[in-house]
């Protein structure tokens, strides 16, 4: 005899779809129907969800809106990322520079950075980025597209908001509003919001080159500058001293190069303003040096300061001491006369 | 752009306007070798804070000055008003059997 299964319809229908409730019923009036069938049924909720999704892309390189394969989407991330890792850039116009004359120029740089890392170096300080500092010709419009991501999307606020859990189940499509990378869909739509103005953008038209510090140094920037975009602040090397620099091609690519504005942590500084991050001496480290200074003095001032109504006070009293002490004295003494 | 009659070319801008585009996109425009075949090209740029406009001035072999309103022009305006000049230039030269 078939074991007796009581089935409700009723609670089965709001479990399961129509056409599972439909199966499971006509299981029940079947002979053949076991126990063990229609047992994981109450689980059915979970059956039913679909698995996640198992990832189809390195972890480390998630599905991008645009073609991945494209040089252009790789200058993309790649400009995102020298913008983000590079607090002191340089921004150049290049008026058709040869690539003889561009060879020169870079020659030049590396040279006059090597003398700022040697310099470094013997004075002990740990910090020598001179070989990280390149001249960098980049695709203009790439580069503002790739600065209006940076910029713009920050998808450290907006994904706590969205995705109050930690695991979200992402799917292996571009679309899915999980990815924060910058080559993600968010990203290009946020980037793509025309209201949305950077002040570096008027910048960004014609030929572009770049150079790009790891670190705000003051140091190296003078070197660059007075190399690249020489001034009477930051005159170029003597001929006696770097008769290569004076060469006809240096010169000639030097006369094409204009320093146009810089982009120091974040904020856009012009040609002056460049030119004071530049001049500010000894670096971090003068400016701190300069700052204790200060702030000693201060310190000093304020003890004085401080300490002056008290030692007045004290003068005071002790003068009015002395005082009554000599009051009080003449007595004593005009007694001991007497007697 | 037809550069070969161009002696002079002195431009001022400030980078941070967006109206300045055309007078940076024109020095873009010059050939490399521009330089050492005897044109004088003069570039300053204005401080940031400035409201002075934009100007480009050319001078011509036959002598002739230009000074264009790069600020309401697109580059492509400009490089038609040079070329005009150019041009007229070119065919003087060409009849004169040069």
């Amino acid at each position: 005899m078939p074991p007796r299964i009581r089935l409700r319809p009723r609670a089965l229908c709001t479990h399961t779809s129509p056409s599972q409730t439909a199966f499971s019923l006509r299981a029940s009036y079947a002979s053949l129907a076991t126990a063990p069938s229609i047992e994981p049924l109450p689980a059915t909720p979970h059956i039913l969800r679909p698995a996640p999704p198992i990832l189809r892309y390195p972890p480390t390189q998630p599905p991008s809106h645009k073609p991945a394969d494209v040089r252009k989407s790789q200058l993309h991330r790649q400009y995102q990322s020298l913008l983000r890792s590079s607090p002191l850039i340089l921004l150049f116009q290049h008026n058709n520079i040869k690539a003889v004359e561009w060879m020169s120029l870079r020659r030049e740089l590396a040279a006059a950075l090597a003398k700022v890392d040697a310099e470094r170096a013997k004075d002990g300080s740990p910090e020598l980025i001179g070989e990280a500092i390149r001249l960098q010709v980049l695709q203009t419009n790439i580069f503002s597209s790739a600065l209006r991501v940076v910029e713009f999307f920050h998808p450290e606020e907006a994904a706590t908001v969205q995705t109050p859990h930690p695991n979200p189940d992402t799917t292996n499509t571009a679309e899915d509003g999980h990815f924060t990378h910058g080559l993600s869909r968010r990203a290009w739509e946020v980037a793509s919001n025309k209201k949305l103005k950077s002040e570096l953008e008027t910048l960004l038209t014609g030929p572009m080159a770049v150079v790009a510090f790891p670190s705000v140094a003051p140091q190296y920037l003078k070197a660059v500058l007075s190399t690249l975009a020489p001034s009477p602040d930051f005159p170029a090397p003597k001929r006696k001293v770097n008769p290569a620099y004076h060469e006809a091609e240096v010169q000639a690519g030097l006369s094409k190069l204009m320093l146009l504005g810089a982009r120091v942590e974040g904020r856009v500084f012009d040609l002056e303003a460049t030119k004071w991050v530049g001049g500010i001496d000894g670096g971090i480290d003068g400016l701190r040096a300069q700052l204790v200074a200060m702030l000693q003095g201060v310190g000093g001032s304020l003890a004085s300061t401080l300490e002056g109504a008290s030692r007045s006070l004290y003068f005071t009293i002790e003068g009015r001491r002395v005082d009554m002490e000599e009051k009080e004295n003449p007595k004593m003494d005009g007694e001991k006369k007497d007697e | 752009m037809i550069t070969r009659f161009l002696t002079d070319v002195s431009v001022k801008f400030n980078p941070f306007s967006p109206r300045s585009k055309s007078a940076r996109l024109f020095l873009s425009l010059i050939p490399p070798t521009a330089r050492s075949d005897g044109m004088k090209i003069e570039s300053k740029m204005l401080p940031r804070t400035s409201k002075e406009p934009a100007t480009l001035d050319v001078k011509f072999k036959d002598g002739k000055e230009m000074k264009i309103d790069v600020e309401k022009m697109r580059i492509t305006e400009v490089m038609e008003v040079v070329d005009r000049h150019s041009r007229q230039l070119a065919r003087k030269e060409e009849l004169l059997g040069n």
